[in-house]
């Protein structure tokens, strides 16, 4: 199982979160919950409509304590930060330093993907990346989740049984055998452990 | 020999830097500094495409075979895009940059990086919806031949055309946009006068040189695919390229500014749109010497060697 503290080792550097339908008010409140020292940096892809998709990150930075930004092409990957792709590109981690962004085609119909996120932060992070799924009316994300179990990540989904929007979690879970299985309280409480570790 | 153990994708690391050796020695494409990430996940398509369990499968293909080599570099290097994509930036070109482009006397743009030709018929309903066509020299470049010649053709399927027309209304514009189309069946093809209006020509920014002096040039999304080193030299290359005072237009998330040494060249004068304006004159760091061809003496890119 993963997620073991590493005496004096930083064990978890990345955590990528990526959610569509539903979803942002678990990831608010998970972000929210997180502390103002929280060590590791936050990448998050989600789904929205045209027009909100660009007030993502202020309505993040709102309620996290956490400084939130919109990824520009090439931007270092601190810990602490949290960053939210830019509306219709693909944000990809280029290596354990950098993101990067493409306007290659849409994965099952949008952009960004929440499969080229973690497939790519999966191949940058392997073991130190904490790859979690939220709710959502798309099952893009379970090949990512896969992809990330694979490669040793932390895997946590949102239980399909706490989102009206289970197409995500049902997708993720016929994919991949995850580590957690959890609701809001219980991924707040995984990560905030994790945290400890890093 | 320690045996040790890889994982898997470490090794297709290596055998992405075989490929695109066997790439550039064999045809002269130089792919190596694009950036990993991307390059990975449409190399990974290819092995999929060709149904080959390991890329480096494609290495003896594409040394023998010139038909892979050329759906390796079309699948390496075909840019998407749509017609008037990210409205406001359209709105912005059309309210700000073209009246001052306006002032110019002759008005050279250069669209570095244009695919199947979506963006550079957009920028041609601009430039004719604001009455600068027949002032206006609009070149056209890309790497990549077939695409090209696709957008040379200016034929793409009507499916996207309802989203075209959305993004059109949405970036101001003034006309009818079907009105540039001729319906073909499940084709939509630009009107005949729009077409001659633009020249095409290979280019790679790679390797080429540059050709004329802009007064604007248009290279969105493209600098996203280089790295550091490649993303350098494209705006030296740009910077040399544009009049001072001249417009340089970049994708909506790109940034050149922070790291770059020919970025200290421009200034941004909005940073929602990302129009860069050239203020100071160009550093030849690293530069050995300048050439400036003719257009219609491009060397063709990658075909050199």
């Amino acid at each position: 199982m993963p997620g073991g503290c590493m005496s004096g080792g930083s064990m978890y550097k990345l955590l990528a979160i990526g959610f569509s339908a539903g979803g942002m008010p678990l990831a608010s409140g998970i972000l929210a919950a997180l502390p103002g020292d929280y060590p590791l940096a936050i990448a998050i892809v989600t789904h929205l409509p045209a027009g909100q998709d660009s007030v993502l990150a202020e309505m993040l930075d709102r309620v996290s304590s956490l400084p939130v930004a919109m990824v520009i092409d090439k931007t270092p990957i601190q810990p602490g930060h949290v960053y939210v792709a830019p509306p219709d590109y693909h944000l990809l981690v280029e290596n354990r330093d950098r993101f990067a962004l493409s306007i290659d085609a849409p994965v099952l119909s949008v952009r960004p993907s929440i499969d080229v996120l973690l497939e790519t932060a999966a191949e940058a992070f392997e073991d130190s990346l904490i790859a979690l799924t939220l709710s959502g009316a798309n099952s893009d994300g379970a090949c990512g989740m896969a992809r990330a179990h694979e490669l040793g990540a932390m895997t946590i989904a949102l239980s399909p049984l706490k989102t009206d929007f289970r197409t995500l979690p049902d997708a993720v879970l016929a994919a991949v055998d995850v580590d957690y299985i959890a609701d809001q309280d219980e991924i707040i409480a995984l990560l905030c452990a994790a945290g400890e570790c890093a | 020999m320690a045996v040790i153990k890889w994982r898997n994708h470490h090794l297709e690391d290596i055998e992405i830097a075989l490929l695109l050796e066997a790439m550039k020695a064999r045809y002269g494409y130089d792919f190596s500094n694009y950036a990993h990430a991307s390059l990975k996940r449409r190399l990974k398509q290819l092995r999929d495409y060709f149904d080959v369990p390991h890329l480096s499968h494609l290495i003896p293909s594409l040394l023998y075979d010139e038909r892979v080599a050329q759906v390796i570099i079309n699948n390496i290097s075909v840019l998407a895009s749509d017609f008037f994509r990210d409205p406001p930036v359209w709105r912005y070109l059309r309210d700000e940059i073209l009246p001052r482009l306006a002032t110019f006397p002759r008005i050279n743009i250069w669209q570095a990086g244009c695919g199947r030709g979506q963006e550079t018929y957009s920028l041609l309903i601009l430039l004719h919806e604001c009455g600068l066509l027949d002032k206006t020299r609009l070149v056209a470049t890309d790497i990549n031949v077939s695409a090209m010649d696709e957008a040379r053709a200016g034929r793409w399927s009507a499916r996207d055309l309802d989203r075209w027309r959305t993004s059109y209304l949405a970036a101001g514009g003034q006309g009818h946009f079907d009105d540039y189309f001729q319906r073909e069946g499940d084709t939509v093809m630009m009107v005949e006068h729009l077409r001659q209006k633009v020249e095409f020509n290979q280019h790679n920014l790679v390797t080429d040189e540059v050709f004329m002096e802009a007064q604007f040039i248009v290279c969105r999304n493209v600098l996203i695919y280089f790295d550091d080193t490649l993303q350098e030299r494209v705006l030296e290359l740009f910077g040399r390229s544009l009049q001072r005072g001249g417009y340089l237009l970049l994708g909506r998330a790109e940034n050149v500014l922070q790291s770059s040494l020919a970025g200290r060249c421009f200034q941004k004068i909005d940073a929602g749109c990302n129009v860069l304006r050239r203020t100071a004159e160009v550093a030849h760091a690293g530069v050995a010497h300048v050439e400036v061809a003719h257009a219609g003496g491009l060397h063709v890119g990658g075909q050199h060697v």
